[in-house]
């Protein structure tokens, strides 16, 4: 068992180190959800502008992150 | 920095270009560099996890939470537990997700652009490895940077890699002990 679990493993834990790395870890899977839903729209034929307004982002900011592929 | 590279240290990075090739990855990683360290036979890296009793079904056990770790999208074990400690259930994600959109779902394995032309770049945090392995090999006052200093800067790095090693006896000071 390695340390970071360890520390999730102790029940009410305040350890600032557990509670940050589930919020990088969230962070990582969301963009992970991210990057599958939008492949999924674009191969729905979803538009870039489409698909920023429901993400609420701009039009540039999904196709700058998404549109290489 | 390659020319202070040892054979088997360079055959480990060409390696690891050639298993990200053979899983159809977009970038050569850590988890390569890993996988690729398990494929030298007579190298120090490979003698040092034999000596850790990385054979076998250990072996495969490593491979297999390496694996997992990619289907979970990078998150390892330990992330899981912490997104388990808010009450958010990450198997119980990729699970709707592969339901929806194929097994597999959430492994970061497009293609490469064609504008590369089928070249595949290190990750940063891979290139990090690299960089880590020449500090490791100065620290030990050692000339020329062979696998087992791969393998050291491996364990010596925070990340899904670290942990599965060090799920699997393989820490620094581990590797440390087993070189002479």
């Amino acid at each position: 068992m390695s340390d970071a679990t360890d520390l999730a493993a102790r029940a009410g834990d305040r350890d600032p180190r557990v509670g940050l790395r589930a919020v990088s870890a969230l962070r990582r899977l969301l963009e992970q959800l991210e990057a599958v839903q939008v492949r999924s729209a674009r191969a729905q034929g979803w538009s870039w502008q489409e698909i920023a307004a429901e993400l609420g982002v701009s039009r540039q900011a999904v196709h700058k992150k998404h549109g290489r592929h | 920095m390659f020319e202070r590279f040892s054979p088997g240290a360079r055959a480990v990075v060409t390696g690891a270009v050639t298993r990200a090739e053979r899983l159809g990855a977009p970038t050569v990683t850590e988890e390569h560099l890993l996988l690729a360290l398990l494929d030298q036979e007579d190298t120090r890296g490979a003698t040092a996890l034999r000596a850790l009793g990385l054979t076998g079904p250990r072996r495969a056990s490593l491979e297999a939470a390496l694996a997992e770790a990619r289907r979970r999208g990078g998150l390892s074990k330990a992330d899981t537990d912490a997104l388990a400690g808010l009450g958010i259930d990450v198997t119980e994600i990729v699970a709707r997700v592969e339901e929806t959109h194929g097994p597999g779902a959430l492994t970061d394995d497009r293609p490469p652009t064609s504008r590369r032309s089928g070249r595949r770049p290190f990750t940063r945090e891979a290139k990090k490895v690299l960089e880590g392995s020449l500090r490791v090999c100065l620290g030990r006052r050692e000339k020329t940077i062979g696998d087992e200093h791969l393998l050291l800067a491996l364990t010596a790095r925070p990340g899904v890699v670290s942990e599965a090693l060090a799920d699997h006896g393989v820490t620094y000071t581990a590797v440390e002990g087993v070189l002479v």
